[in-house]
């Protein structure tokens, strides 16, 4: 081997790992949807919100400590659009869950003063155990196995699974199709469990939305299975992929607060119930889902409407 | 309890796939260590540059970094393959340098007047190599290379972040059907550490048969 052949390999080499690490960098990060208005929108909606008083409060040791702390730890993620999902121009979350967040964190402390604690799924239930976050607020689905573990308030939304393809091909249109498909998932959503009873050649489970979305693309599985709120938002933001069934499964969200605090989760229902009836949850949808999913705000679902709420 | 026992299954599989990963990485890793440390010995010098390159390369990217450039930026330039695959690729290449280094070490340790005899015996750089030095510093470097593929092990771990069923990746999963992170991930802690044990244990029965007393 000489080495001006040696010298060029080594180039080759690098040039491929450099365009590799380019696209994983584009394709991570994801089109941030435009939000020319809807600050503006937002701060009527807050401005509008309602506040505890305190009788509301005194209910509540939980929500005592966290209006004695000033601020309230909310353990969400940064990279879901429609849902909470960071603005790197402004550093705000903006989305459905984001907007949620605010809305409590001002019902309690009279200012929508917000930490975000980033809790992937597989640490939520540890998170709330240690009291590291007060709520975990972000497409927090509800099932008796979890509520023996967290507490949920709510539900606050009803969500379901459905399938993404890439654009124009449609050999996956119900969830009877995925047999035999190779379906990439979540890790730990419950899309990735619920897909298991359709017999699929291969579940493939990564850690983001938005490296499924990129190895939907390139290939590597025929279908990607999640709540359509996670799928609405890359359908907004990816035209290489898109929406190709309806939910199938009902899949209600709740707010997990520490197991057992009973007094903080009527505290938390009593404020979702407020919001709901201001119109203030429906706005709030409107302003996200609402402007990717087709139709109006849908009903809000009733508090402790589901087994584990 | 018997919500456990149904999913004692996927755990174990989780288990045998973290297990055929690492023989696998490892296996990879050390001959491809032993191409790039003779290259770092050599005396040609754009062999020598192309060793130091390589190890610094990889060592200074975290293994991390290495699987998602391999599974979701090659192919984008036309070159797929299975993620298991490519898992014990991006392990091998990766922990090669670390096995290089260990190596180098060795090949150190090795009295230079064993090269000058060989020298003098008339072999050749490739033959002094493999009859005279590398042998003698494979056998001084045995508990270190246990420990290097200790690390190998821990590491397919992130193996799970790219969508292989490795052991983290099957206890996420059960602990999506259960919601017992606690219980679960110690035991699939234990697991590890069980499965580091032997190989330590292995090292330390190989290096009393093997290693040169001095």
């Amino acid at each position: 081997m000489t080495a001006s052949t040696r010298r060029r390999r080594l180039a080759v080499l690098l040039t491929a790992v450099a365009l590799g690490a380019v696209t994983a960098c584009t394709s991570s990060g994801g089109a941030v949807p435009d939000s020319g208005g809807s600050a503006n929108q937002e701060q009527s909606l807050l401005d509008r919100a309602p506040v505890a008083s305190d009788a509301d409060l005194a209910t509540s040791p939980a929500a005592q400590a966290i209006k004695q702390r000033g601020q309230i730890l909310i353990g969400s993620q940064l990279d879901t659009p429609l849902l909470s999902q960071q603005n790197p121009t402004t550093g705000q979350t903006e989305g459905f869950d984001a907007i949620l967040g605010r809305l409590l964190a001002k019902y309690i402390l009279g200012q929508p003063n917000v930490k975000i604690v980033n809790s992937t799924s597989q640490i939520r239930e540890a998170l709330l155990q240690n009291n590291t976050v007060d709520v975990v607020l972000h497409t927090y689905s509800i099932t008796p196995a979890r509520a023996e573990k967290v507490s949920f308030a709510g539900p606050y939304f009803v969500s379901g699974p459905a399938i993404m393809a890439r654009k124009g091909d449609t050999s996956v249109t119900k969830p009877q199709d995925l047999k035999g498909k190779r379906v990439l998932a979540v890790t730990n959503s419950t899309g990735s469990a619920m897909v298991q009873q359709y017999e699929p050649a291969q579940v493939i489970t990564l850690s983001t939305n938005s490296e499924c979305v990129t190895a939907l693309e390139q290939g590597r599985g025929d279908a990607y299975v999640n709540d359509l709120t996670q799928l609405a938002g890359n359908a907004q933001t990816n035209d290489k992929v898109q929406i190709v069934s309806g939910t199938f499964g009902q899949d209600p969200y709740g707010i997990g607060i520490h197991h057992g605090d009973e007094t903080f989760k009527r505290f938390v229902n009593t404020w979702l119930e407020k919001i709901q009836a201001a119109g203030l949850w429906q706005e709030a949808y409107k302003e996200t889902l609402g402007t990717v999913i087709p139709g109006d705000a849908p009903v809000p679902p009733k508090t402790g409407s589901v087994p584990g709420s | 309890m018997t919500r456990w026992g149904d999913h004692l299954g996927e755990f174990a599989e989780g288990a045998l796939s973290t297990v055929l990963l690492t023989v696998f990485s490892a296996a990879g890793a050390v001959v491809l260590a032993v191409v790039i440390t003779a290259f770092r010995i050599c005396p040609v010098r754009p062999l020598r540059a192309f060793g130091t390159g390589y190890v610094e390369l990889f060592q200074n990217i975290p293994l991390a970094v290495w699987l998602v450039l391999f599974v979701f930026g090659l192919p984008t330039v036309g070159i797929r393959f299975e993620l298991f695959t490519t898992a014990i690729l991006a392990t091998a290449l990766y922990m090669a340098s670390y096995y290089a280094e260990t190596l180098r070490a060795g090949v150190n340790g090795v009295e230079r007047g064993q090269a000058e005899a060989a020298r003098a015996l008339g072999l050749g750089f490739g033959q002094s190599l493999s009859a005279v030095v590398l042998p003698q510093a494979l056998r001084t470097i045995i508990q270190p290379l246990g420990n290097v593929t200790i690390q190998l092990l821990m590491n397919t771990a992130l193996a799970a972040a790219v969508g292989v069923v490795e052991l983290t990746e099957a206890t996420n999963r059960v602990n999506l059907a259960l919601a017992e992170p606690l219980p679960l991930y110690i035991g699939a802690g234990v697991c590890y550490a069980v499965l580091a044990l032997v190989i330590s244990t292995g090292a330390g029965v190989l290096d009393r048969k093997l290693a040169i007393p001095r």
